[in-house]
Order: structure tokens, then C-alpha cells, then sequence
């Protein structure tokens, strides 16, 4: 049976792009794309389309996508009616805590206040380490926010650290370790079980291969 | 112009599809008339403490909430189950077991806005009460019964068991706690996660590989592949019974439908024997789930044994077919109206007829 691949547009579709070209999947109506937003294997039976991380969960929960692959941050801020099945181990970042240099939230006594453009996460962090916490929710350039005073410190995505040196912010500790996942629908692993186990354990090999290179 | 809208999550079913609802309402009902099922109805309305003393793992967000004239807390139910196990502690003697319930009736859960997802279903099933897992093959044969009566669908029924999961973790000495959120990543076959829990709890190798295998125990030779990891006699004992309740379901013809699925282990609060779920090719969620839930009516005041499934019909909506039924239109003028409803009632042995009124003095039939 055929399989719907729902890939996340940008960074982390070159990564698995790559990777399924290196297991010997027909990836290449990928490199070329123009406007298309849905491209055919040209080896075998599976399309895929290119969405943003959001949708990506959207598309697998609803079942048109058969299989997602989309960054871990993002499904910790989202729904959770999906396999998570492998990581994929590209995309590496880390879900981090900020704040200005001496002012550690994680250390401040009563109700703080957290900048994040992803306030479950912030929410679940800060209620595990027992604190009054507030998120308010900010869509861009978060680091802004602790230096102008609206909040305490931000939860944030960290790859390099740069952006935040350069505003002064501090980071004190890490939420998580985040890399890019491949979901699957629950209801399409009973119907392409074969299919997709076989796509699983292609790319399982390469992030195999990867760890040991 | 402002419009009259629902809430979210709400639809109105118009005539084609309240067609093909009540067309697969009435095949699925045969099947339960078949096994010896009542129906049952219940009140749309419980209070919530039903629900919070039942369930102790409620999510107290899903449930649509509502305050009656004396201070209580009312819901809208949101399952079945509960509400006729309350029929069965309330309204039943320990003596009149076993109970058989059919219905088919609305339920309610606030879900996620904005993602497509439906508030209220109507949920078609049964609940069989005072008896053990002797009646758990009876009973997933008439959920493979009705699947095949859903129409000419591809289908599979996947059975996991939850006694399976529960036996493993109380033998390799895992607390409740951690068990809990190893279920759920097991359930979720969340291996990234699953990998590194189980790493953190103190295992043999054995039972690490038995674990982080768990939830990819499933497909063609499920229950072969859990014989192979199972750390225990105990294990494989269950096992083993899992392929008699094969061996029977390929007797009656079943056995190309039937698949396993050890790493199902949803609600371990709820469930204590066998969970199953059936899928259709095309639908993105299963349309049909059940199991056995021995310590729920144990909550509500009696202790007894009971296992029970549910297909909910509007999952099965944009695939099944609309029936088309012709309505003849018969013409009239309003001084002939007798007349016409005499001519109408003949006409309606043959078609069901919708009456007009024209301007003109003559009686015409459009078929």
C-alpha cells in the first residue's frame, strides 16, 4: 500500500531528504521543487509533502499523512495521538531557561514571570520544579522580553547560543534535549504495518550508521 | 450579517448523512439484537462526581460542565460505560447477572479547538456485566461480527491485554508510579523516550529488552516475537492464552482479520484484561474499541466482572455510502385537498410521496 510522508519544510527537510536518499529512496523530485508542495518517489510507492511543523502533527493525527517527521519541540507543545517511533537525531537543539546575567528565575521566590513561544513546555518545566509560574506568550525575538523587564526569563530553542550572548542573557539550565522524531498514525500502522516497519528500520539504520561514523 | 453559529466541535447531520448514520445504526444493532443484547438508554445528563469518583484519572478539561439548580455539578456524559454500570449497581440485583446492554447514544468531550476533531459522537455498543474472560472470545466475535457488518470495508481487529503488561511490571518490581509512564510510552510507542526510561529504572537485561521491545510486539507473528522476549512463565502464559482466543477466532473463519498488539496497554487504571480495536483502511482513527474493565463496577458499589466495545458511527460517516431514496412530489390545488391525500396514501404503498400545493386545478405526480 501506498505511504503519505508529511516532512517539516525548511532545516530539517534537507536532513531527511538526505537520509532517505542514502537508504536508496527516489528523493529527487525534492531537490528540484519550484512551487510543489507534493512530490512522488520516483522508486517507490510513497508522495511527500512538505508542511510546517505545526500541520505536520495535524496531518499525521488525522491520518493523511501516514508518517511525519518533525522536531521534537514541536510535539512537546502539541497533541500526542501519534506513534513516536524513532529519533532521527538531526536537528539537535536544546529547549532551554534563560535570564539576565544575576537574575536566575529558577531562583526567584514567589510568582515568575516566563517569556516563551512555547507556553506548555514553559508551563509543565517550571510546575515540575514546584514554582508559581506565568507564561506570557511571545512570538518573536523572545530574548527581547527579560531585557526590557516584561518577564523574568524566557524557555526558549538553543542551537548556538549566539543570539543570546549578544542580548546579555545567561542560560541556566536545560528543559529538554530536542532533535527531529518520526510519527506515525496509530490507525495506519494496523492498515501499512509492513510498509511502514520497513521505513522505520531503513532510517533506524542510518541513524545507526550515523552514531558509529 | 452576523451568523447563528454551533460551539465548536459541533455538527448538524443533514438528510444524506442521517441516512447512511441510521443505515449503519440499524446493521450494527441487528448484530447485538443477535447476541442477546437489551438497549438501554441512559440520561444525557450525570452529575460530575459520577465521573470524578469512577475515574481517577479524568481529564477534568474534557468534560462539558454545568451547574444545577441546587449547587451540584452536572456533565454531559462523555462514554457509556459508566452510566450503565450505574444502571447495574442501581437498578439490579447481585442475583441477575450476567447483564446484557445494547445502546446507541451521543457523547460529549471538549476536545482540541480548531483541529478538526468532533465533540460529540454517537457511540453504538455493548456491555456484557457478571461475566469473566470465558466470554472475552463471544464477545470479540461479535466485534469482528459487527465490523463485517460496518459494509465492504478492509478491516482488521487488533487485540493487545493489559494483564500481559501489568504481570511484567509487578514481576521486574517497577513502582505503580513509574509504571504509569512506562505505560504510557509503551502505549504511545515512543521508543526515543521509552529507550532511555527504561535504561533509568534498575532491570535485568532481560527484562530491558522485554520492556524497550514491548511495544513493537505487534503484526504478523506478535505473539510468536512475545514468546522469544518473555522473562517469565508467567508471561508466557498469557501468551499462550492469547493464542487459544486465536486458534478459536481462526476456527470461526476470523483469523486473516485478527492481528495483536502487546504494546497496546491504554488507561491501566481501567482496564484489566484483554483491550482490543478495530481499523479501517481509509480512517485515521479506529473506529471500534473495547475491553475488559473487571474493577470498575467494584467503584461504583458491586464487584463484578464485565467487558464492553463501542463503534462510533461518525468516523464511519465520510466513508460509508449515502442510500438515495426517491421521493415522489404530488401537486395539488388546496380545494382538492382530500382528495389528494386519499390519492397520496395510494401512492405511498409504492414511494414515499411529499405533498405540494399549486396554483392550478389539476393533480399531477412527478416521480
Amino acid at each position: 500500500m501506498s505511504l503519505s510522508i508529511a516532512l517539516t519544510k525548511g532545516r530539517l527537510e534537507k536532513a531527511t531528504v538526505e537520509m532517505l536518499k542514502a537508504c536508496g529512496y527516489g528523493t529527487e523530485k525534492l531537490d528540484n521543487k519550484g512551487r510543489a508542495l507534493v512530490f512522488p518517489d520516483t522508486k517507490k510507492d510513497i508522495r511527500y509533502f512538505l508542511v510546517k511543523a505545526n500541520d505536520c502533527i495535524t496531518y499525521v493525527e488525522h491520518g493523511v499523512a501516514d508518517v511525519g517527521v518533525v522536531g521534537k519541540d514541536t510535539l512537546m507543545e502539541g497533541g500526542k495521538d501519534y506513534y513516536e517511533m524513532l529519533d532521527l537525531n538531526i536537528g539537535r537543539c536544546r529547549f532551554i531557561v534563560a535570564g539576565l546575567a544575576g537574575h536566575n528565575p529558577l531562583n526567584k521566590t514567589g510568582h515568575i514571570r516566563i517569556g516563551s513561544k512555547y507556553p506548555n513546555v514553559a508551563l509543565e518545566y517550571f510546575h515540575s520544579k514546584g514554582k508559581d509560574i506565568e507564561v506570557i506568550k511571545i512570538d518573536g525575538s523572545v530574548e527581547l522580553a527579560p531585557v526590557l523587564g516584561l518577564v523574568d526569563g524566557i524557555v526558549d530553542i538553543m542551537e548556538t547560543g549566539a543570539t543570546l550572548k549578544e542580548n546579555g542573557l545567561v542560560v541556566y539550565d536545560t528543559a529538554a534535549e530536542l532533535s527531529a522524531r518520526v510519527i506515525v498514525n496509530k490507525a495506519s500502522f494496523k492498515m501499512k504495518q509492513d510498509e511502514i516497519m520497513a521505513l522505520i528500520s531503513d532510517l533506524e539504520g542510518m541513524v545507526k550508521y550515523a552514531e558509529e561514523n | 450579517m452576523k451568523q447563528i453559529q454551533i460551539p465548536g466541535g459541533m455538527r448538524d447531520l443533514l438528510a444524506g448523512e442521517c441516512a447512511a448514520k441510521e443505515e449503519l445504526r440499524k446493521r450494527i444493532s441487528a448484530v447485538y439484537t443477535a447476541y442477546g443484547y437489551q438497549p438501554v438508554e441512559t440520561p444525557l445528563i450525570e452529575f460530575y462526581s459520577t465521573y470524578q469518583n469512577t475515574f481517577t484519572s479524568l481529564k477534568e478539561e474534557t468534560l462539558y460542565k454545568f451547574v444545577d439548580e441546587s449547587g451540584q455539578i452536572l456533565t454531559l456524559r462523555t462514554d457509556m460505560t459508566l452510566p450503565i454500570a450505574r444502571v447495574c449497581v442501581t437498578r439490579f440485583g447481585q442475583d441477575e447477572v450476567p447483564l446484557r446492554f445494547s445502546y446507541c447514544s451521543n457523547v460529549y468531550k471538549v476536545r482540541q479547538n480548531f483541529a478538526g476533531k468532533r465533540n460529540v459522537v454517537t457511540d453504538c455498543g455493548v456491555e456484557l456485566i457478571g461475566l469473566d474472560s470465558t466470554s472475552d472470545p463471544e464477545v470479540l466475535c461479535c466485534a469482528l461480527d459487527v465490523m463485517e457488518a460496518l459494509g465492504d470495508y478492509e478491516y482488521t481487529l487488533e487485540i493487545g491485554n493489559s494483564d500481559f503488561f501489568r504481570k511484567a511490571f509487578t514481576l521486574s518490581g517497577i513502582s505503580e508510579n513509574d509504571a504509569a509512564v512506562l505505560a504510557d510510552l509503551v502505549d504511545r510507542k515512543e521508543m526515543p523516550a521509552l529507550q532511555t526510561f527504561v535504561r533509568s529504572l534498575d532491570l535485568s537485561e532481560e527484562q530491558t529488552a522485554f520492556f524497550t521491545k514491548l511495544p513493537l510486539l505487534c503484526g504478523r507473528n506478535a505473539l510468536e516475537k512475545a514468546k522469544q522476549v518473555c522473562f517469565a512463565d508467567e508471561l508466557r502464559q498469557e501468551v499462550d492464552s492469547l493464542m487459544k482466543l486465536r486458534e478459536i477466532l481462526t476456527q470461526l473463519g476470523y483469523g486473516e482479520k485478527v492481528t495483536f498488539d502487546l504494546g497496546k496497554v491504554p488507561h491501566l487504571d481501567y482496564y484489566t484484561g484483554i483491550i482490543f480495536e478495530g481499523y479501517i483502511s481509509g480512517i485515521g482513527t479506529s473506529v471500534l474499541s473495547g475491553g475488559r474493565y473487571d474493577s470498575l463496577l467494584s467503584k461504583l458499589g458491586r464487584d463484578m466482572p464485565a467487558i464492553g466495545f463501542g463503534v462510533k458511527l461518525d468516523y464511519l460517516l465520510e466513508t460509508a455510502p449515502q442510500p438515495q431514496t426517491k421521493i415522489w412530489k404530488l401537486f395539488y390545488p388546496a380545494e382538492k385537498a382530500a382528495e389528494a391525500m386519499i390519492e397520496a396514501r395510494k401512492l405511498r404503498q409504492e414511494a414515499p410521496v411529499e405533498m405540494i400545493p399549486w396554483d392550478k386545478d389539476i393533480m399531477e405526480v412527478v416521480k
